[in-house]
This record gives structure tokens, sequence and C-alpha cells, in this order.
């Protein structure tokens, strides 16, 4: 059957609402919003069909701005609520927004098990290294000695690289990208596309609190120099292609080398293979400054996701069993009563 | 959604918008500069910062003339990000005028960056 | 779990409403000395000032021999709190030492009845003896009674070791060691009979001192090993009143099963997020055992993903179900608050035990009325139904579901750690009888359009299912407009919202209050919830056979409370709330009929005795 019916194609603004944003003027999370509407689109998503789950945060207003359904749950437990989602309704398109606090202090325990189960679904954690909405307060993601109103000579704790903690928790689908960067839309793109839980680390501008936290990689004077944008089957190469990443075999450490009149072969560079867990690893825990920031689709490799195993859990148990009440409350060890017995 | 530039501008082009714009939308002409409407994400940071109130969002009514033209020039028009000295000398003579469109509008490119 | 084969869970007792005297039957082979612990068992009940009456068994022969069915000796002791006339009609508890002993004895026992067999005298000779084909304690055969087999024989041997005596004469103090647990069970002195034991074997002190340790350690062994909370309290199930099929369930099964039943009423599936929890696992257990059923059943990393997880569900459309103790559920609270907000149905199942903390994990309380009726940050009402037994535990779960998908609402059901565990016999219900609550979800866009927060004359709003067409909206925990449900902070809607989630669940149809036992109006109310019920329904009962002016109300829906609790319970002189806590129903009672409730505390990890209420309410009375 050849249904040519084509599937009525939304545009963009078809995804947004009513509601006036609220985010500070100049905040990043309006180029995510920007983008995430633009994606939906092209990815053939129908907004009856799609669920934003956010916890508490700047970020976790998203939902209000998106012409979906979407659920604005509590501090770190929207990955909790989007399991219920999918689980009860394994077709929706589930998307979670959450923050660095969101999902790494308060909600650490639950995004951990969300990956570790590989829901299908997509996770945009929005890094702005800060606590935005509560006015400023440092974060699992802060540089050590970042000064803030709870911590005012210096942060003492050592940051979490948000990529690294979920490769540790089973991740199989790991990206960076940047809030006003045009890759974006592509990486939301193969999120979506990996089945399982696609999750995407956005470096976002918290243009109040932390202004430019990352602008020693994301200023247009920095960015070639410093921004590694992965793509599959294609090398490791920065700085307008004059250098590239290699194994230094000896140490079995990344390094960056010189490449030559573009000859990449012949200063090794590694080639990008987004299934390849041990480098995945590497390119997200290389340490800024020596080396780039690693962008991109760094990992991807699709592993059975939780709602399928629960919904064939579910179909093979009940196979063969109808669901017959009346008997099930009767079973175990019965006994008739014919008739009043002797009563005290 | 997106933001606009109005004639407003138009001979005024104080460029302060340039500096805060965190995606680079605007687009430089001869006398005024103009918004693209794909690459906005209507953070808001530019509307403030006009002295002549020249910007507007589209969903209000006073944008409405200015929606076309500000899509069809920032397809002509070069990425202007800094104001080095952009600002023409006479930018505060033209603020508030009306008719500036009928009179003064150049379809011409400016600089950019 | 109901089985002929106990696998000897330790509380395990009949959780319903006591005799009004209990009656139990020591059998064993007329060599155990049957009556000599009967005597014994008697002394101490008399001096525990109970009214007794007993009724020896013995066999015609002087010694018959052993195991045989006819050298069974028995005896019976009727004991109570009111004038005893007869030894009893029909035993409570046997007590079986032997094969014969349970062979002759068993039948007499009543449904649901309490046989303690020494597993050690169940061996090949003794049951062919007893001509038993098959073990009775493993082959299903004592299913319509509770069974704790332990091998008192072994028990007894270690207990006596030190004292050296040979196997003969340790084993006769087998005895004194199912006395010692007798005595532990019924919360006897041992006293009396140390000092009979030193008397009787004056001459032959090691002798003493072996029966002694005997005794001490049947004692010890009712205290320590596993048999903790209502052994102690023997509440024996009251015989069942109708004629037709019964099956035991404990509290956890007809939670479960009620649960499975309201879903299926009310037309939706049930997703249950759970987390083991100290007594509540075994409901999680048994719902996920149910898959063809339609239930999906989640071990969540935590308590608050639980309840998070079963949020979601929910707002996809399916019935959410939670289920915890005390500090889980404390847990849950935001969680809760949410639910509240968003107006999601959403079942969660306290199983009370001893608080604070994590307090006594194993042993019975319903200390967490203020969290459940109080314990949310803000105005947070939420609707509490209290089950009274495992056999009530099925129709409060299908009452919790029924309320929660026609309010839109979360709804907390409390039982304890002594309905969950307990067994009782329970007259399997018709489920012809229930009549079904259908859910009907919102899937067309309304005349003048779709109000998230629109009401029905329940003030609940429309559920509406994610991937439905049309009915796209946000909701979220951040207070919301009227009708709209957008964000909104204006005062005027705040209050309007605030008051309008208040009174969701006031108005919510709860039946009339009835009165258990009694009149409604007279000298004196017992006024309860929770598995009190038992010991208050008896002590009431008793004090009214006295002549005394006495009535128990039973409360189910704690909140919001019955309409006509407050001129039902003013029509009493004095009311009297007896609780295991501090009392927190009072503090209800009296906040909200400014009635003169007076509390009657135990929170001792066990259940109150029938003789505590009734010397309150003879004080009251006075």
């Amino acid at each position: 059957m050849n249904d040519m019916t084509p599937v009525a194609k939304t545009l963009p603004k078809d995804w947004e609402t009513d509601q006036e944003v609220r985010w500070c003027p100049g905040c990043g999370d309006y180029a995510i919003l920007k983008a995430v509407q633009r994606t939906m689109p092209e990815i053939g998503a129908r907004p009856e069909n799609t669920v934003f789950v956010s916890g508490i945060g700047c970020s976790s207003r998203f939902p209000y701005y998106m012409e979906t359904y979407g659920f604005h749950t509590i501090h770190g437990r929207a990955p909790a609520v989007a399991t219920g989602v999918k689980l009860a309704n394994p077709d929706l398109d589930v998307w979670i927004i959450t923050g660095d606090g969101d999902a790494l202090s308060i909600g650490g325990n639950h995004t951990m098990h969300l990956i570790r189960r590989n829901l299908d679904c997509q996770v945009l954690l929005f890094n702005n290294e800060i606590y935005g909405l509560t006015k400023g307060q440092y974060s699992p993601t802060s540089h050590v000695g970042t000064r803030s109103p709870s911590t005012p000579f210096g942060s003492l704790d050592r940051p979490l690289t948000p990529c690294a903690f979920v490769l540790g928790s089973g991740a199989r689908f790991v990206a960076r990208a940047i809030d006003v960067n045009k890759n974006l839309p592509a990486v939301l793109k193969a999120a979506y596309a990996h089945k399982g839980t696609g999750f995407v680390e956005i470096f976002q501008n918290c243009i109040v609190y932390n202004d430019d936290v990352f602008a020693p990689f994301t200023e247009k004077a920095n960015a070639s120099a410093s921004q590694l944008w992965v793509e599959q089957g294609k090398p490791l190469l920065f700085a307008g292609g004059t250098k590239g990443l290699t194994l230094d075999t000896e140490k079995l450490v990344l390094k960056v080398v010189d490449v030559v009149d573009g000859d990449w072969a012949a200063a090794h560079v590694i080639v990008h293979d987004q299934t390849n867990r041990a480098v995945a690893h590497m390119l997200v825990e290389m340490p800024f400054g020596p080396f780039p920031m690693a962008l991109g689709v760094l990992y991807d490799d699709p592993a059975p996701t939780f709602e399928s195993a629960v919904v064939a859990q579910n179909a093979q148990a009940s196979a063969g069993k109808k669901p017959d009440l009346q008997k099930l409350l009767s079973q175990g060890q019965t006994w008739q009563v014919e008739k009043q017995p002797h009563s005290m | 959604m997106t933001f606009v530039v109005t004639d407003a501008c138009i001979r005024c082009k104080f460029m302060d918008c340039v500096e805060v714009c965190p995606v680079e939308a605007f687009r430089e002409g001869e006398n005024m500069l103009v918004i693209d409407p794909n690459d906005c994400i209507d953070c808001n940071l530019c509307l403030p910062e006009c002295p002549a109130d020249a910007i507007l969002p589209d969903i209000e009514d006073a944008a409405a003339p200015w929606i076309e033209l500000n899509k069809v020039y920032a397809a002509l028009w070069p990425m202007v990000t800094s104001n080095a000295g952009q600002k023409p000398s006479d930018a505060e003579a033209f603020k508030g005028v009306a008719g500036k469109y009928e009179a003064y509008f150049s379809a011409e490119p400016g600089k950019g960056d | 779990m109901a089985s002929a084969v106990h696998e000897l869970t330790p509380a395990e007792a009949s959780a319903n409403p006591p005799a009004e005297s209990i009656v139990v039957r020591f059998a064993g082979d007329s060599g155990d000395g049957m009556q000599l612990t009967g005597g014994q068992f008697t002394l101490s009940t008399a001096l525990a000032g109970n009214d007794l009456a007993t009724f020896p068994d013995f066999p015609a022969e002087i010694r018959a021999p052993q195991g045989t069915l006819f050298g069974v000796s028995a005896f019976q002791i009727n004991f109570g709190s009111t004038a005893i006339d007869t030894a009893g009609d029909v035993p409570d508890v046997l007590i079986a030492m032997n094969p014969a002993a349970l062979k002759t004895n068993v039948d007499a026992l009543k449904a649901g009845g309490l046989i303690i067999a020494d597993e050690g005298e169940f061996g090949e000779r003794n049951l062919a003896k007893a001509k038993y084909a098959a073990n009775p304690l493993h082959d299903g055969s004592l299913a319509k009674w509770q069974l704790l087999a332990f091998n008192i024989s072994q028990l007894t041997l270690d207990a006596v070791k030190p004292f050296g005596l040979g196997n003969k004469e340790a084993l006769r103090c087998k005895n004194m060691w199912t006395l010692g647990l007798a005595l532990w069970m019924f919360d006897r002195d041992r006293q009396p009979i140390v000092d009979w034991l030193k008397a009787k074997f004056a001459k032959m002190p090691v002798l003493a001192e072996a029966n002694i340790a005997a005794l001490n350690a049947g004692h010890a062994y009712g205290e320590t090993a596993e048999l903790a909370g209502p052994m102690k309290q023997h509440h024996v199930a009251a015989a069942p009143a109708e004629p037709g099929l019964y099956r035991t369930v404990t509290g956890a099964e007809s939670i479960s099963l009620g649960l499975v039943a309201g879903a299926q009423l009310a037309g939706v599936k049930m997703f249950f997020g759970g987390y083991p929890i100290t007594p509540a696992s075994a409901i999680l257990h048994h719902l996920s055992r149910l898959k063809e059923f339609g239930i999906t059943t989640f071990q969540a990393e935590d308590e608050i993903a639980a309840i998070a997880s079963a949020i979601g569900a929910s707002y996809a459309g399916q019935l959410g179900v939670t289920s915890s103790s005390g500090p889980g559920i404390a847990l849950k609270g935001e969680a809760m608050g949410l639910a509240i907000m968003t107006e999601l149905p959403l079942v969660i199942i306290n199983s009370q035990r001893g608080g604070p903390s994590t307090g006594l994990p194993t042993k019975t309380e319903q200390s967490d009325l203020y969290q459940a009726v109080y314990g949310r940050n803000g105005d947070a009402p939420m609707p509490v139904i209290a089950a009274r037994s495992p056999a009530d535990a099925f129709d409060c779960a299908i009452e919790a579901v029924r309320i929660a998908v026609q309010y839109m609402t979360p709804v907390m059901l409390l039982t304890d750690g002594y309905i969950a565990n307990a067994a009782e016999p329970w007259l399997v219900p018709n489920m012809d009888d229930y009549a079904p609550f259908p859910v009907t979800y919102l899937e067309t866009v309304p005349e003048g359009g779709f109000l998230p927060y629109a009401r029905d004359e329940k003030r609940a709003r429309p559920w509406v299912k994610p991937g439905t067409p049309g009915l796209l909206h946000r909701i979220g925990g951040i207070e919301k407009q009227l009708g709209t449900g957008n964000i909104e902070y204006g005062a005027a809607n705040h209050q309007a919202m605030t008051e309008m989630r208040r009174d969701k669940v006031l108005g919510i149809d709860v039946p009339d209050q009835e009165v258990e036992l009694g009149e409604a109006g007279g000298k004196l109310a017992i006024v309860g919830w929770g598995s009190t019920f038992g010991p208050i329904h008896q002590a009431v009962r008793r004090a009214r056979k006295k002549g005394l002016d006495v009535s128990h109300i039973h409360i189910r829906h704690i909140w919001p409370l019955p309409g006509n609790l407050g001129a039902l319970l003013k029509g009493y002189d004095k009311i009297i709330v007896p609780e295991m806590n501090t009392g927190q129903l009072k503090t209800v009672l009296r906040d909200q009929f400014l009635v003169d409730a007076r509390p009657l505390n135990k929170i001792s990890g066990q259940p109150f005795m029938i003789s505590e209420i009734e010397a309150a309410i003879e004080e009251a009375l006075a």
C-alpha cells in the first residue's frame, strides 16, 4: 500500500505558544527555544504526540513556550516523571528539559538511573554553570573559585563534567552544543533519531549571573581554535584544519598535533567513530586550554531501550493468562462455609 | 516571532543594538539596520538599547509594515556585529522625525563588519 | 500469605475483632505433661485477673503408648475479662505437641484459629501412628487455620543442654518450654511458675533449673525469635458470620487485590511505582506478578522516583499508584503537592509502622495521621481513608481509586503493619456486586474551547491523555489561573484557586458515619480508626453486656470527615479516642467539631488490649 498522502508538515511557528516568554533579555534559552522549534518540523514531530517534561530552573520554564503537551514538575525529578509518562504510553515523544543544578545536583540520582535504564527520550541539559532562577548560586558544574551569593569567597568543590557523568552511567548517546551556535538543530535531530536516551549538553549563557563564562571557546575570536566539532567518519580537526587530535600511544591519552598542508593522515589524526566509547570518554574529559572543547555528536551507539523491554516483558508475562479478577480473588486455599457456624 | 527594525532607525542608525545581540542578527544597510528573522531569537536585549525606540516585536501592530522589509533586506545586506564608530554624526537630529522612509530610505547595503 | 505451609512470617495473627474470650487448648501425648502445663497456665491466668474455666481432657489409659491417637491428652482453658461460664465451645488456639494431638483436636479448632505445632515430633513414625498419610504441616490440609510450626523438641534440648540431663528427661521439659511461649503469647507473669517449679523440684534443684531454663527459653523465643508484635496479644478471628467461599488474606494482599479491582471498575490501566520498605514491599511484590491485568510495576530508584513516575503515568492517562511506609511517605511530600496542584489522580498507600524516623520497622502504629491530613507545604488538602482490617482494606482500596479518578486528586490510604501482615478469613467478594465507575477521558475540543482547568460538578478538571489532538496544554506546580491553567501569580486568583482546591476535597461524596455498635447518642462514644477496630469493638461489646451505655464509632473517611459526624459526636456526653499515637485523630475531631474528645494513647508498637479499653470505659462511666 503506497500511502501518498503526505503528513501535514508543521512550521516552526506552529510550535510557539501564546505565552509571553519571560527569560532575561539575551538569555541563551531563547536561542535554544528557537532551535528546538526549528527542529520539530524537520524531524516530522507531531505536536499532539510530543511531551516536554521539565524540572525546576530557568531551563525548566521551557515547556510553557512549546505548543505541545508539557509537564513542569519538581526540582530534579523530571526523569522520574518522564519515565512514568513513557512507560504509560511508549508512543509519545518525550523530551526532558533540565539544567546543571536540576539534573546534576538534586537530580543527579534520577539522571543516573534514567541513563542507566536507557529510556527512549531526549534530555536537553542547559548548562550555564550557575543557578539562575534562584539568583546566582554556584552549581555542580561551576569552576572552582566561583564567587556567588552562597560562596562569597569562591566555591571549593570540584565540578562535574556532565558528559563524563552520563557516559559513566552507561549513556549510549552523548552530544554537546552551544546555545547560539548554528549546529544545534543538527545535534537535536541526531538525538531524536537515536533510539534510547539522547543526552545533549548545551552550553547556555546566563547573561545575568554568569555572563560569558564560555567565552574562552564561544567568543568569535576564540571559536575556531578552541571548538572541535566532531563528525562521524571525519578526522578530529580544529583551528581551521591546522590542528588535530591523535592518541599518544605511550601514555594512552589524547594529544594535540599540528596538521600540515591538510595532511591529517600523516599526523595520525583520529577519525571520529561515534561508536567508540573509550574515545568518547577521552573527548569529554579533555582539559580545556591545552585541548579544545569537543562538540557535536560525541557518542552514538544504540542499545535496547527500557520501555521496550518493559512492554515486551509485560506481554510475555501475560501470555496465555486471562485477567479474571473473580478467579484471582478466589485464589489460594479456600473453604466453603455451608451454613451458619456456631457463633461465639 | 521575530523583532523588526522600523523606520525610526533611518538616518539615526545609533547601532547600540548590535553590541548586545547574542546571535548576530543585525544586517547593515546604508542608513538603517534590519534584523534577520531567521536568526533573531526574540531575546529582548536589543529593544531597550535603541535610543530611537526603533525595534519592536513583530506581533505589535506598529511593526507590521516593517516585517517584509526586514526579511527582504536581511538577505541582501551584510552582517554587522559591532558599531565601531559607524553611527552617523547627525544621528540625534533625525530622532523622532516622521516620514523618514519616504524621504530617506536607501536599499544600498552598508559596510558590515 | 495464606497457605497451609506456614513459612513462619513472624507477626502473623488475626487482626480482626477478637473473641470476647480466648480458648486455648494444649494437646499432646499423655506423657507430655499437658495437664501440668494447662494447670500452670491456668494459675497464671487466674493471677492475671481473668475469669476462666478449664476443661482437662485425659485419656482413659493411665499411660497410653506414646504418639497414639488415643494417647492424646488435652487441656482447654477459656479465659476472658467477663464472667466465663464454660470452657469455651471452640478453641481459638491449639497447641499440638505431636501429630496425634493435632489429628484428634484440629477439627475442633475454629476456622482461622491458630495451631502451634512441635515440628520436631512430626517425623514419619509419629505421623504413621496418627494415621497421617502425609505431613499435615506441609501438605496444605491445614489451610483454614493459621499455622506456626517450630521444633519445640530441639529448642528445648538446646535450652536445657547446660544441665546435662538425659535425653528423655530433657524432652520432658518441653511442656515448660511450651508453657513459656504460651505465657508470652498471652502476656502472663512467669514468676508464679518459677516459684512452683522450685517448690516441686526442691529435692532435685537441677531439674528445677532445667525446667525454669526451658520456661524462660520458650518465653524468650516468643519475645525475640520473629514472633514480634501481634503474637503478643492474641486476637483471634471472629467466626465467619455468613455462608460462602472463604480464603485467608493479609492486608497487603487485599490492598493489592482492591487496587486491581478498583482499576478494573474504573476501566483504566494501573501503573504502580514502588520502592522496597518494611512493611509495604509486599504490595509491590503482589502487583508485579499480575501483568495480565494490564498493570505495570516499576521498582524505582528511590521513594521520590516511585511517586514521580506514578504521577507521570497519571499524566499520561493511567492510574498512578504508589505505596510506602512513614519514612517513604515523608519523602514523597513534595511530589504529593505536585499531584494536588496539577489535579491528577493518584493513590498513595501508607502501611504505617512505629515512628518517627526509622522508628520500629516491624511494629505497628498509627502515627501518620497528621502527616496524611496536613503533611505538605502550603494548603494542600488531600482525601484520606483508613482501613480497619485486611478484609476492609479491599473495599478501602476500591474507594481510594474511585475518589482519585472521579475528583482528579491524590488519595492517601492508611493501613498499618498489623493489617499488612495479619491474615484473616475473608468471604470472597463477588465483583458483580460492585458498581463500576468508568473513567471518561476528554477526547474532543468542547464547545466554547478547551480549558484545562474547567471543572465539572465535582470540581474535577478533565483528564486528557497526551497524544490527543486539539487538547494540547501544559501543567505544572506553579499556581495556575482558574479555568485556563496558565501560570498566574495574581492575588485574587491564588485566593480563589486555594479555596477551589479546598472545596473540591471537602465536597467529596463521603457516606454518612454509622455507629458500629450502640446508639447514636448516649453517655459515651469510643471513636477509633484503623486497626484498633478489634480491641475497641470487643471492649465496647463487653461493656454493653454489663449494661454500660457506650457506643463504638469507627471512622473510615479521615478526610474529609463524614458530614454527619459532628452532630453524631455531639450526641454523646463523653468521647474517648483510643489511638496508637499521641492523639492525632483526637486533635482533628476537637478542631473540626469543638467536641471534648479525650485521648487514650498507646504507643508501644503493640495493639491495644481489650482490657485497656474496657478499663477506660469503666473509668469514664464511673
